[in-house]
């Protein structure tokens, strides 16, 4: 096993790559009694058009299949239902998809042996019939109209549609109620077979235990499987400018809502660490709680909430986002693209980007507070190609120049785009 | 957990732990729930992180968090049960993960017992200028009640519970009061709030010995009074049998929500226990009643539960559903209602919910606000449970116990929020 650690933080972990292709991560840690599990594949609502590995046959699934997928895995042979099962046990069980990972979690104090093997037993075992998958529609239909009426879910899906002509990005995680209609057993059982072979899975614990003794029986409990060659997933070649500048919709809300995104180009992982962190320290200094601008459009009342920001990237797709609330979400649009240009005239403050600094690498280290959110960090980052401490390593390579750099390479007009939601 | 009185109705409560990266400071003002105050009180929490004597604006109040490498200050108005609640937290990175030593603890404590004690005043009053700001804010809050579906239907159904009832009052208050508040008037309130309110001063950090010094020897601290602070216990309240109302409101939705809202009408020592378990096996799980029988049998809903509101004794149940399935859904409500009146759950359920239950607790030191909460929560009902002890109370109860707190249990309100 090949140990990595972080001194700073004190945190080590342990990372090992299966004979069958499984990598196995474990962050042991004491003084505690909980442990928490999560279980990935490489495989989201972005995957819908792919060489099947085996028969090099090319093919295209409907939209929300990933989705559907992690539905019905609880779902078992026996008339089980894993769910159920965790849940009896009191242990705290969860399932969710994205566009680019599916991952089936557990978090136990209680009963943790029992949970895991059901755990690692359910995701490798899969049982859909005809009835079982119909069934299922009726909810995930439900599922898809609660996002309907959710206009903060709305608003970020409209901008991705703004942002991307073809990348699958732009549709909803669970598909649509129509798209969902096509899905059948046969479906499922193809696509699970391609994307849950451990080769394009990972398993992450963490929690106290002895790492050794927990590696053993993670041997023992993964099916072994027949080797396979790499998924080839085909994506439509996506233009580097935004799709459409702007959508707006109605809803039966308060006060406009919006999201402003800017397209970026996707990168090697080596560079991602950087980059995000750079992004994150940019995005503060131009719209953060101590910003100048930030000030300004709080007290003249033009933003009515605290404006969020999020990074989202993998080898397909790269935005960032500003989300808020504000009569005029258009004058917000326009503030913050003078005052782009006006820190991209005026140059960094040494000070400020020191302190900007400090405040991100708090947050890094805050997110190492609680068993599930390290493994949640460490199974996403896998998927990324990065090994989480990489971050907190980083920090000290990160100049003002460099961010000055990205400040003139990413935040152009031309790759902005924003959605809106008015009342 | 260790408590300590710092003045009269001033409590210090430390909780020594190691489990975390980040000390959790959190100051909790109590008051009772009024409809008389509860605007005012719903904006104070606005206006008081705008700036302090010794960090004049939320510029410098930013500035000094991001020195702290990052802290976060965090504040929010709540009802629990017919009290109205101010609270504050601020996050820090403990010490001892720092590159070096920078009294992160020490300088945090400083800033939240200085925007919460110590205020920018002008003129004998708050700023005018943060005043009318914060104003519009609370107003732009108060009418984003429609915003989130689910939490409103909700809320508009534990208002049609509750007309007389403090409880039925909105936490953030009324757009109606908010042109009669000044800021000389609003300031001249907040000082006789902070002399009658109790205070609730947590602090979950690693083992240190000088806590108490710390909290003693502040000025902001030192400056408050010794109080009979004005609260209400939060005690389990008693309920009569009522007729059962029906309400349904319309809104531009795709998707129905079915708020039932229950009375329990029985009030002893254990009831909440057993509450918590009846409403556990009824539709606290993915095993529970609900989630099988709307959800997986039926295919009615993604969401379909039940939650237990302990300070008010009630249980709601919610089901997202398609808006011609409400009759069904409700027919199928009231047959797992009847169920468990019936004693119609086996042995097997019951210790699902308690092992479900038990966990819950067991995991409650592994979150350092919900430790908090925990904690508060016995403080305001004037209990002392540990853990341990409120996972033993779970333990006890019978399923005979269970079947007559279900025979005790009357729908109140049917909400439908439909197209």
């Amino acid at each position: 096993m090949q140990i990595i650690e972080n001194s700073k933080i004190k945190e080590k972990a342990y990372v090992e790559k299966l004979v069958n292709g499984l990598t196995v991560i474990l962050v042991p840690k004491e003084n505690t009694n909980k442990k928490s599990v999560i279980y990935g594949v490489k495989y989201g609502s972005i995957d819908h058009k792919f060489i099947d590995p085996n028969t090099k046959e090319l093919k295209e699934v409907p939209d929300g299949v990933a989705h559907f997928l992690e539905h019905k895995m609880f779902e078992q042979e026996n008339g089980t239902n894993s769910l159920d099962v965790l849940s009896s046990l009191g242990v705290d069980a969860n399932a969710y998809t994205t566009n680019d990972h599916t991952a089936y979690l557990i978090n136990a104090t209680n009963h943790f042996e029992e949970a895991f093997d059901e755990l690692l037993d359910y995701v490798q075992h899969p049982y859909f019939t005809k009835d079982n998958v119909e069934k299922e529609k009726g909810i995930i239909g439900q599922e898809i109209m609660m996002y309907e009426d959710d206009a903060s879910s709305k608003v970020y899906l409209n901008l991705l549609k703004c942002l991307y002509e073809v990348n699958p990005v732009n549709i909803d995680i669970a598909g649509t109620v129509e798209s969902i209609q096509k899905i059948d057993e046969n479906i499922l059982y193809d696509c699970y077979h391609t994307f849950y072979h451990p080769s394009n899975m990972a398993l992450v614990v963490c929690g106290n235990f002895n790492p050794i003794e927990l590696l053993e029986k993670i041997k023992e409990k993964i099916i072994s499987k027949p080797t396979q060659r790499e998924i080839k997933r085909i994506y439509p070649e996506e233009k580097e400018t935004v799709f459409q500048d702007k959508i707006e919709e109605k809803m039966n809300v308060s006060n406009p809502i919006f999201v402003i995104g800017i397209k970026d180009r996707p990168v090697p992982a080596k560079e991602k660490i950087v980059k995000t962190i750079v992004i994150e320290i940019l995005l503060q200094i131009l719209l953060g709680s101590s910003s100048e601008l930030y000030q300004e459009l709080y007290e003249k009342g033009e933003i009515l909430s605290d404006i969020s920001f999020d990074y989202e990237f993998s080898d397909e797709y790269s935005h960032i986002m500003m989300a808020g609330q504000s009569k005029d979400p258009i004058k917000i649009l326009e503030k913050l693209q003078n005052q782009i240009e006006k820190i991209k005239q005026s140059k960094i403050d040494e000070t400020y980007f020191k302190r900007i600094k400090k405040k991100i690498y708090g947050g890094y280290i805050t997110d190492y507070n609680s068993t599930e959110n390290i493994a949640r960090i460490f199974l996403t980052d896998y998927f990324q190609g990065i090994n989480s401490f990489e971050y907190l390593e980083a920090f000290s390579t990160i100049t003002k120049e460099m961010a000055e750099e990205y400040l003139n390479e990413i935040f152009k007009k031309e790759n902005m785009a924003i959605s809106i939601i008015r009342p | 957990m260790n408590k300590q009185e710092i003045k009269q109705g001033i409590t210090m409560h430390s909780i020594e732990t190691d489990k975390f990266k980040t000390n959790l400071i959190a100051v909790f003002l109590t008051t009772p729930l009024t409809r008389q105050n509860v605007t005012k009180e719903a904006l104070l929490s606005l206006v008081l992180h705008r700036g302090s004597k010794k960090f004049r604006t939320q510029q410098e109040i930013n500035i000094e968090l991001e020195e702290l490498y990052g802290a976060t200050f965090d504040y929010g108005i709540e009802k629990l049960g017919n009290n109205h609640v101010l609270k504050f937290y601020i996050e820090s990175i403990e010490d001892r993960f720092l590159p070096k030593e920078e009294k992160n603890l020490e300088k945090s404590f400083e800033m939240i017992s200085d925007i919460i004690f110590n205020p920018y005043v002008e003129k004998n009053g708050f700023k005018e200028e943060y005043v009318e700001t914060e104003k519009e804010k609370l107003k732009q809050i108060i009418l984003s009640k429609i915003d989130n579906k689910g939490t409103y239907a909700m809320s508009r159904c534990i208002e049609e519970m509750y007309p007389e009832d403090p409880y039925g009052l909105y936490k953030y208050g009324y757009v109606e009061d908010l042109d009669k508040i000044g800021a000389k008037e609003l300031y001249e309130f907040y000082q006789e709030l902070l002399r009658k309110c109790k205070i609730d001063i947590f602090i979950s950090t690693s083992k240190r010995e000088d806590l108490k010094q710390l909290v003693m020897e502040n000025e902001n601290i030192k400056s408050l009074n010794p109080r009979d602070p004005e609260y209400k216990v939060n005690q389990i309240e008693e309920k009569t049998k009522k007729e059962v109302q029906e309400k349904e409101e319309h809104m531009e939705v795709s998707q129905g929500k079915l708020i039932i809202g229950m009375d329990i009408l029985k009030c002893e020592e254990n009831t909440r226990f057993v509450s918590l378990l009846y409403n556990a096996i009824l539709g606290g799980t993915a095993t529970s009643k609900l989630f099988q029988n709307v959800r997986e049998k039926e295919s009615l809903a993604y969401s379909a539960g039940s939650s237990y509101l302990k300070t008010k004794n009630n249980i709601f149940i919610l089901c997202g559903i398609d808006i011609e399935n409400k009759e069904k859904t409700i027919k199928i409500v009231k047959k797992q209602l009847e169920d468990m009146k019936q004693g119609n759950f086996t042995e097997e359920e019951i210790q699902n919910a308690k092992q479900g239950i038990i966990e819950t607790i067991q995991t409650i030191p592994y979150e350092q606000d919900t430790e908090i909460t925990y904690y508060f929560g016995q403080e305001l009902s004037n209990t002392n449970l540990n853990l341990a002890q409120y996972a033993n109370n779970i333990q006890q109860i019978d399923k005979k116990q269970i079947v007559d707190l279900a025979n005790k249990i009357e729908i109140n309100t049917i909400y439908f929020l439909t197209k």
